[in-house]
């Protein structure tokens, strides 16, 4: 969340997928977090805390920067 | 829309219903005592506190009965948090303003009860800029 497009990319749909289509309410309730709050990080509309992010990794059981991305400016 | 959505939609809703309430009650009594629109306007907030708890019951009924699944309020996670801090940061300037005009209206000898209603319009508004700011951050993050 903040000013401008968000710059962090992420592959929860794709991780979800991968992991024989998770729900996005069961994903919530593993990560600790609301329905809505998936639903806005796999839209890029909000970007977690550092906590989340590694918790959203530990669901799917795979690294950190396998879920997020980091675009820098210009890219 | 989530429950914390709804929630902000009849917040919305109870202003505009408690301020045109207000508004009525001034335009049929203009004259009244400071002390009566003060007693009126605490009123006000009262109807307004009861006015919001019956619309979210009946908002959750509906919207339980529409969905077909209890609808219920959600633990606030961190993005609600957050989105609750910049809405609140919304609300307080426009209450600031409020704060700062009545003090205005009293500094230059105007009637205190128009400064009365002028402090709780202000603060209806800046409730209502609350809710319609959660509304706009939920929806464009």
């Amino acid at each position: 969340m903040g000013k401008g497009q968000a710059r962090i990319d992420n592959t929860i749909r794709t991780l979800r997928f991968n992991a024989g289509e998770m729900t996005q309410a069961a994903l919530a309730e593993k990560v600790g977090v609301t329905r809505q709050t998936i639903v806005a990080m796999e839209q890029g509309r909000y970007s977690p805390s550092l906590e989340v992010a590694f918790r959203v990794a530990r669901a799917f059981d795979v690294p950190l920067e396998q879920v997020f991305q980091y675009r820098g400016e210009g890219e | 829309m989530s429950f914390k959505e709804w929630e902000a939609v009849v917040n919305i809703i109870a202003a505009i219903v408690i301020g045109a309430w207000v508004i009525f009650e001034a335009l049929a009594n203009p004259s009244a005592t400071v002390a009566a629109v003060a007693g009126r306007l605490l009123w006000a907030i009262l109807y307004g506190v009861l006015f919001t708890i019956a619309a979210m019951i009946v908002m959750s009924i509906l919207v339980s009965i529409a969905r077909r699944e209890g609808f219920r309020d959600e633990k606030a996670d961190e993005r609600d948090k957050l989105v609750g801090l910049r809405a609140m940061r919304n609300g307080y300037v426009v209450a600031s303003i409020a704060g700062v005009a009545s003090l205005f209206y009293l500094a230059f000898a105007a009637d205190p009860a128009e400064a009365a209603y002028v402090l709780f319009f202000g603060l209806m508004l800046a409730g209502v800029v609350d809710a319609a700011s959660r509304l706009v951050y939920y929806r464009i993050g």
